[in-house]
């Protein structure tokens, strides 16, 4: 089976366009992501990780509306292909399956 | 809302790639408004800076390749492209194109043909090796120590050999005297081979010390340049000059061959040179070995010990050994002077750079041909307005038809072509139709320059090949081009598609015109100040003409018997024929080039001394010139000087108040009292550039040319008669060529210049006065056009023709006046720089002005009313109906 590695960072971002569905272009992925991890990201980064994700084939994007507050610039709207779904699946499964490998008292306690 | 600082924006479009950069920019946007909410201005800016250099990454950086993204704006295809619109666009306008290839087509041409004549001039003698280094011994000359002191081209025979002897490091120092000579060429027992003196130009031969051949380079073709002319009777000659002589002789047969000067000495061939071909005024083409003055009659012409007089025939050239500067020598020239020149005649030497040769008309001389600085400069400034002048036509009305192509560039820029080529799209226009004006240039100007040969310098030839001309003719296209296109293609370029395309082009177009005012005023500057000085010119020329000069010169010849010699027996032998009126002996008629100056003194109430001009004559002058006697009488027949006739300006400067009181008294001349017998009336004796001097007429030894009144006013007539003379000629001098002038050409001839100013005047005027009324029609009917709508509602509403025509005519006159008002002072201003050169003149009188205006006014209005009447006849119905 053809495995397709990604970054942490590359998983979060993917993880994030398929969370926005819609609306996912570089500043509300930026947004969302300091949200949910609260760790400042840099948009450069997010547009690094969207650009190398796009070149991997795990990402597809076209050019949106302009709007004033961007200066007249569109956005460029991304959605998750099935390739990259497909990737997303199999890593949730790999992390799964270790999951449950993992016997009851293997790990030390923390508290939530 | 608050906008991100550009400089960081700009930053960013540097480094990043093309099809990232509009996201970016966006988020970026976005995000720096968020900031500037939570962080303030300051804030915000430092944080767009950062964001912007965190993208300094690979990614950003780096430029796709795909092949959807824009051609660069030079890309081939591009330029394929522009050239394709540009040729449609040119066939589409095909008046205005037409009037603008036209008028840069004449300017490119005045260009040109300026640029060939101005270069010729400037390159003369700039081709020698050190020709730095080089400089010709001058000096000041006084002749007596009351005389003026005189700028001197020429040195004193002895000076050259003296200087090299006793003017320590003054490096080479060669001397050579300009000759004259019929040329006999040996032909064993037959009749030597005859070159008359007359063909031979009186620059071509020179009796040269050796050392010229070191001061200026040659290639040798045959001999020794260390020896050829160090032994008497020894002749360098120039390769065609070896080729006349001799034919086709190989040139190594040629080496030992005689040749013979001045009837007697025989010399022999011992180098050949190669001309340089080249622009120079050393022209030499025979060079005698100077050792052979000493040994030959030579001597007798040429005294190379000679202190005490000097020749404009004997020329020196020094070379400076290197690091040397011409004022170091001063102070050895003066002491140098003092020492040889103790008696009444003062010579200090001085050096002339050789690059002044052509140029400085103070140092006189018998071979270089002055070329007038000032003249050439005026010529080049001619050619840049003439060049502007068109170039303004085309800024005219390519932004006055911008309105028509507005929805062009609305269209085009609507389809993502960018500003910078769009700017080199138009570029493109105009560079194409600078190219086509070029060609016709080209192609005109070898025809210009043959017909114009009285204009241009002789020796000028046109070689497109040179890299110079080639270099020339790029810098010419690229600037017109810009000149030209720069401007409207800013204009053009500069619309925003939404609003052309919207229709609202027309409130564009009107950005009231006034750059297109200002420009024809300019133009109209130029033409109206051309057309006063043409006015001045021909007024100064025509007062030459017509100013009566004292005496008369019709139908009086000159006849060159001084040299040939039997004066007396050709002035019996013409007197006797028909058609000739009256001969008298004379060195040189009143007026002309040459003259003589001399002292004479008066013992009256205090002794006067006066630098007098001494026109030789016999007792038939006066009346043969028709020179007025104001009082007294004409002096009577003698051989020798006994009476004497003067000019009222010397009676006047005697002190006498009426003419009538300076008769019978004595002036003294070269030691003698003669008396006065006549005063005659002022009569002009050099041209108009300087002042009537104290002159006197009297028979001297040197009336040994003669003048000849002849009868008779139509051309056979006096051909009749000339022929007649020349038989007597031949049958006095059967070996001898008969040479003369008739008197009102060689008066002409003084005023080349002016003449030759007048017709340059002329010329430009027309030319500029042409383009102008090009660009002036072009514009006509633009706004005739422009407002056949408002014209046709007019006439609806009951406006008449003449009113119409009016209204359109009065925008351009307006203009045309304005022009007047700025042109009349500087014309003023130059035409009085330029009279300034004339001791008689006309005044410029105010009518002058107002003539020029009329002229510019009428030319203007006819140019414009073939429109602006067209526009009114026009029928409104037709042009109303439409919309």
């Amino acid at each position: 089976m053809r495995r397709s590695y990604l970054g942490e960072f590359e998983e979060v971002v993917l993880l994030t366009v398929a969370v926005l569905a819609e609306g996912a272009y570089g500043v509300a992925i930026t947004d969302e992501l300091e949200r949910q991890t609260g760790r400042s990201v840099s948009i450069s980064a997010v547009h690094a990780a969207l650009h190398r994700l796009e070149e991997k084939g795990m990402l597809k994007s076209h050019l949106g509306e302009a709007t004033a507050e961007r200066g007249g610039r569109r956005k460029r709207l991304f959605t998750v292909t099935v390739l990259g779904s497909r990737t997303l699946h199999d890593i949730r499964a790999v992390r799964k399956q270790l999951w449950d490998s993992i016997a009851p008292n293997g790990l030390p306690a923390v508290s939530l | 809302m608050k906008n991100p600082p550009r400089w960081a924006v700009r930053l960013l479009e540097l480094f990043c790639a093309p099809h990232l950069r509009e996201e970016i920019l966006g988020d970026l946007h976005e995000r720096y408004g968020r900031d500037v909410l939570r962080a303030g201005v300051a804030g915000a800016n430092r944080r767009y800076l950062l964001n912007v250099l965190k993208f300094i990454k690979p990614f950003a950086l780096k430029r796709r390749t795909a092949d959807d993204s824009t051609p660069s704006f030079l890309h081939p295809v591009m330029i394929r492209n522009y050239l394709k619109t540009s040729f449609r666009n040119l066939t589409k306008y095909k008046v205005s194109a037409l009037i603008n290839l036209f008028g840069l087509s004449l300017g490119v041409t005045a260009c040109l043909v300026i640029y060939l004549i101005t270069n010729y001039e400037l390159s003369f003698d700039t081709f020698h090796p050190d020709r730095e280094r080089i400089y010709r011994l001058v000096g000041i000359e006084k002749f007596n120590p009351r005389a003026d002191s005189h700028p001197a081209g020429f040195v004193p025979n002895a000076v050259p050999a003296a200087v090299r002897e006793e003017v320590a490091g003054l490096g080479t120092v060669a001397a050579f005297h300009n000759i004259r000579s019929t040329v006999l060429i040996p032909n064993g027992s037959e009749k030597p081979e005859r070159f008359e003196e007359s063909d031979i130009r009186s620059e071509e031969i020179i009796v040269a010390d050796p050392q010229y051949f070191d001061i200026f380079q040659y290639q040798w073709l045959a001999g020794n340049p260390k020896t050829a002319l160090n032994e008497p009777f020894q002749l360098v000659l120039s390769e065609r000059k070896a080729r006349k002589y001799f034919g086709n002789l190989p040139l190594v047969q040629i080496l030992g061959k005689q040749v013979i000067y001045w009837d007697s000495v025989q010399v022999s061939v011992s180098g050949i040179v190669k001309e340089w071909g080249k622009p120079t005024d050393l022209t030499f083409t025979d060079f005698i070995s100077i050792a052979t003055v000493r040994s030959s009659r030579m001597k007798q012409s040429i005294n190379l010990d000679q202190w005490d007089d000097i020749w404009s025939s004997s020329q020196a050239f020094v070379k400076l050994p290197e690091g040397a500067k011409p004022e170091q020598f001063n102070a050895a020239f003066q002491q140098f002077s003092r020492k040889h020149f103790q008696k009444e005649f003062k010579f200090t030497p001085g050096l002339q750079p050789l690059a002044d040769l052509h140029f400085d008309g103070d140092y006189v001389d018998n071979y270089s041909r002055k070329a007038h600085l000032p003249t050439l400069y005026g010529m080049m400034g001619v050619a840049v307005f003439i060049l502007l002048i068109a170039a303004i036509n085309f800024v005219n009305l390519s932004t006055a038809q911008s309105v028509q192509r507005a929805k062009e560039v609305g269209v085009r820029k609507v389809l993502g072509s960018s500003r910078k080529s769009l700017v080199f799209q138009f570029l493109s226009e105009t560079a194409l139709l600078t190219l086509l004006a070029v060609s016709v240039a080209l192609m005109l100007v070898n025809p210009i320059l043959s017909a114009s040969q009285s204009l241009t310098p002789t020796g000028l030839t046109f070689n497109l090949f040179s890299v110079e001309t080639g270099l020339f003719l790029l810098g010419l296209t690229v600037c017109t081009a810009l000149l030209a296109g720069f401007y409207p293609s800013l204009v053009l370029s500069s619309y925003l598609p939404a609003l052309t395309l919207k229709g609202q082009s027309t409130l564009l177009g009107g950005q009231k015109g006034y750059l297109r005012k200002a420009l024809i005023v300019f133009q109209f500057t130029v033409s109206l100040i051309f057309i006063i000085g043409t006015l001045i010119v021909e007024r100064q020329l025509n007062y030459i003409r017509n100013k009566d000069l004292g005496f008369t010169t019709d139908a009086i010849i000159e006849v060159h018997s001084g040299r040939a010699g039997k004066t007396e027996l050709l002035a019996e032998k013409i007197k006797q024929l028909s058609g000739v009126e009256r001969v008298a002996k004379q060195w040189f008629p009143p007026m002309g080039m040459s003259y003589m100056m001399t002292k004479m003194k008066y013992y009256g109430k205090k002794e006067i001394e006066l630098d007098v001009s001494a026109k030789v004559g016999d007792e038939h002058f006066i009346p043969l010139y028709n020179i007025r006697l104001l009082a007294g009488r004409n002096f009577q027949k003698s051989d020798s000087l006994r009476e004497l006739v003067i000019n009222s300006t010397f009676a006047k400067r005697l002190g006498f108040r009426k003419p009538a009181d300076a008769l019978n008294k004595m002036v003294e001349f070269d030691g003698t009292k003669y008396p006065i017998v006549g005063v005659v009336a002022d009569f002009h004796e050099q041209s108009f550039h300087s002042k009537i001097d104290p002159a006197f007429i009297g028979i001297l030894p040197q009336a040994r040319n003669l003048g000849v009144k002849l009868q008779g006013k139509s051309a056979e007539e006096l051909k009749a008669t000339l022929a007649r003379i020349e038989e007597q000629w031949k049958a006095v001098h059967p070996d001898k060529k008969f040479t003369y002038d008739f008197l009102d050409e060689r008066i002409a001839n003084l005023y080349e210049k002016e003449q030759k100013t007048s017709r340059l005047v002329t010329i430009a005027t027309a030319v500029a006065i042409l383009i102008s009324c090009m660009g002036l029609f072009g514009l006509a009917t633009f706004t005739a056009e422009q407002r056949t709508k408002e014209i046709s509602i007019r006439k609806v509403l009951g406006a008449s023709v003449a009113g119409i025509v009016a209204l359109l005519s009065r925008d351009f006159l307006k203009l045309v006046f304005i022009a007047l008002l700025l042109a009349a002072p500087i014309a003023w201003w130059a035409m009085t720089e330029w009279l300034k050169d004339f001791a008689y003149k006309v005044d410029i009188e105010w009518w002058v002005f107002a003539l020029a205006g009329l002229l510019a006014i009428g030319i203007a209005l006819v140019t414009i009313s073939f429109q602006s009447i067209r526009a009114a006849l026009l029928d409104p119905v037709k042009s109303l109906r439409s919309e």
